[in-house]
């Protein structure tokens, strides 16, 4: 028997012991009161959303947002169509720009792939978004 | 805008003598160049002050507030000096000295940003950022000091410091602080905004409970609520939950902060009656209806809270294994 089986052999109890203790199911009790910041984490997405709609609603945003030739109505309505990884994103893009004028051109950056992307995902046909586009190769 | 130096990375052959001169002359030349451009980005624009200056979107042209006291800093105590300040002026009787202890680092010979967080909450007092130029002023005139952490240096030399916005005046296009050893200096607005940039916008109103920044949003406010709870100043906590329903009777964060906090101070009748309300806001929250079980326990209406804790778990969507255990230990504690 060379040296490595012995080791081998010395190591397998031990660490068969391990994963069985590791896999065995954790049963801790969650009973408590929820606490507020829990409660503040839970709505952090749904707060973010809203902070990007109140930015939309600010006068020089929509000033800005108009002069890149998107309708800011439009864009506010685009916001809602948004993930919230998406969403997080551009509250991160707030946070180190709080004049806003980068902020606004990622916004409007984001919306416009969106935008794309669903004219693209109606030619091909899986998604029915824009009336007025049809799928490419009929029904 | 923030300047990233150009890292020239070492080559990974070994090198000569000379080639290891000259690549360290490359780097010193690179940084060089960083300075320089360092310099140039940031001495030019100051645009929050310009839109200001143009538009001053219903702000009063100059506004001061006479009553903030002032402190002078001592050696590297600008932190303390600061938040003593906007905290006197909010009515608790502290000076520098007495904060040292609270928010002053040795080994950084100065004070942590969440330190003076920290040390507003810890001294029951709400802490909300302000992280935009007309915000800061908006809030000056709405009456309230305005604690700011600036770079006085460069990017590449910083020097931090914290200080006191106590007024502004449009006109003259200046902002009035306590700063260091001088009270009521008078800053031009756009030298303000560039060393206030440098200092990542961070800016803080510290004010009694019962009063809100005018500027800060909904979710600031329960946030820096929530700050306070965790800080263990409970009153103060439930006294700001309740002005930030004054203002928001809508926020179903804030009164379920309001509940936690009463239900905290063994208040368990004032907890059931927030939790209801919270309820009453959003029908299918399972937080509110697994706290309202506890508050019911806690009166001794076993059968209602156990009727309560099963419908957080019916409403309990991706948490239900949580509100299984609080429902598990409401029906065990016995009638």
């Amino acid at each position: 028997m060379t040296f490595f089986d012995r080791f081998c052999r010395a190591l397998a109890m031990p660490l068969a012991l391990v994963v069985l203790f590791v896999s065995l199911p954790i049963n801790v009790s969650q009973a408590a009161l929820v606490t507020t910041d829990q409660v503040l984490a839970e709505t952090q997405s749904e707060a973010d959303r809203e902070r990007v709609l109140a930015f939309l609603a600010r006068e020089d945003v929509r000033q800005q947002i108009s002069s890149l030739g998107v309708d800011p109505d439009e864009a506010a309505r685009r916001v809602q169509s948004l993930s919230d990884a998406e969403i997080a994103q551009i509250v991160d893009q707030m946070d180190q720009d709080p004049a806003g004028q980068g902020v606004v051109v990622f916004l409007v950056a984001t919306i416009l792939i969106i935008f794309l992307i669903l004219i693209i995902t109606d030619l091909i046909g899986v998604t029915d978004v824009f009336p007025f586009i049809n799928p490419i190769g009929g029904r | 805008m923030h300047f990233d130096q150009a890292q020239i990375p070492s080559p990974p052959w070994p090198l000569r003598p000379g080639a290891a001169c000259a690549v360290r002359l490359l780097r010193l030349a690179s940084r060089l160049a960083g300075l320089i451009l360092a310099f140039g980005l940031t001495a030019c624009a100051a645009t929050q002050t310009e839109r200001l200056l143009e538009q001053p979107d219903g702000l009063p042209p100059r506004a001061e507030i006479a009553e903030v006291p002032f402190f002078p800093q001592e050696r590297y105590y600008c932190g303390p000096a600061a938040l003593a300040m906007v905290l006197a002026w909010s009515g608790l009787p502290v000076t520098a000295e007495d904060l040292v202890p609270q928010v002053y680092t040795p080994g950084r010979e100065g004070s942590l940003r969440s330190d003076i967080l920290g040390g507003s909450r810890r001294n029951g007092r709400l802490a909300v950022e302000v992280g935009r130029l007309d915000a800061l002023l908006a809030e000056l005139a709405a009456g309230h000091p305005v604690l700011v952490f600036q770079n006085l240096g460069l990017d590449l030399l910083p020097q931090w410091h914290f200080a006191v916005a106590v007024g502004y005046d449009l006109s003259a296009g200046t902002i009035i602080l306590h700063s260091g050893t001088e009270a009521r200096r008078e800053l031009p607005l756009a030298t303000f905004e560039r060393t206030w940039r440098r200092g990542d916008f961070w800016a803080l109103t510290v004010l009694a409970p019962d009063r809100l920044p005018v500027t800060a949003g909904q979710r600031d406010v329960v946030e820096a609520a929530a700050g306070l709870e965790r800080a263990g100043r409970l009153s103060e906590a439930e006294t700001a939950y309740a002005t930030a329903l004054g203002r928001w009777p809508e926020s179903h964060t804030a009164v379920m902060g309001l509940g936690n906090t009463r239900y905290a101070a063994e208040d368990a009748l004032g907890a059931e009656a927030a939790y209801r309300r919270a309820i009453e806001l959003r029908p299918d929250s399972p937080s509110a209806w697994n706290n309202l079980a506890y508050a019911l326990k806690a009166l001794g209406r076993r059968s209602e809270a156990v009727s309560a804790a099963q419908r957080a778990v019916a409403f309990g969507g991706a948490q239900t294994t949580r509100y299984r255990d609080s429902l598990r230990e409401i029906m065990d504690d016995g009638p």
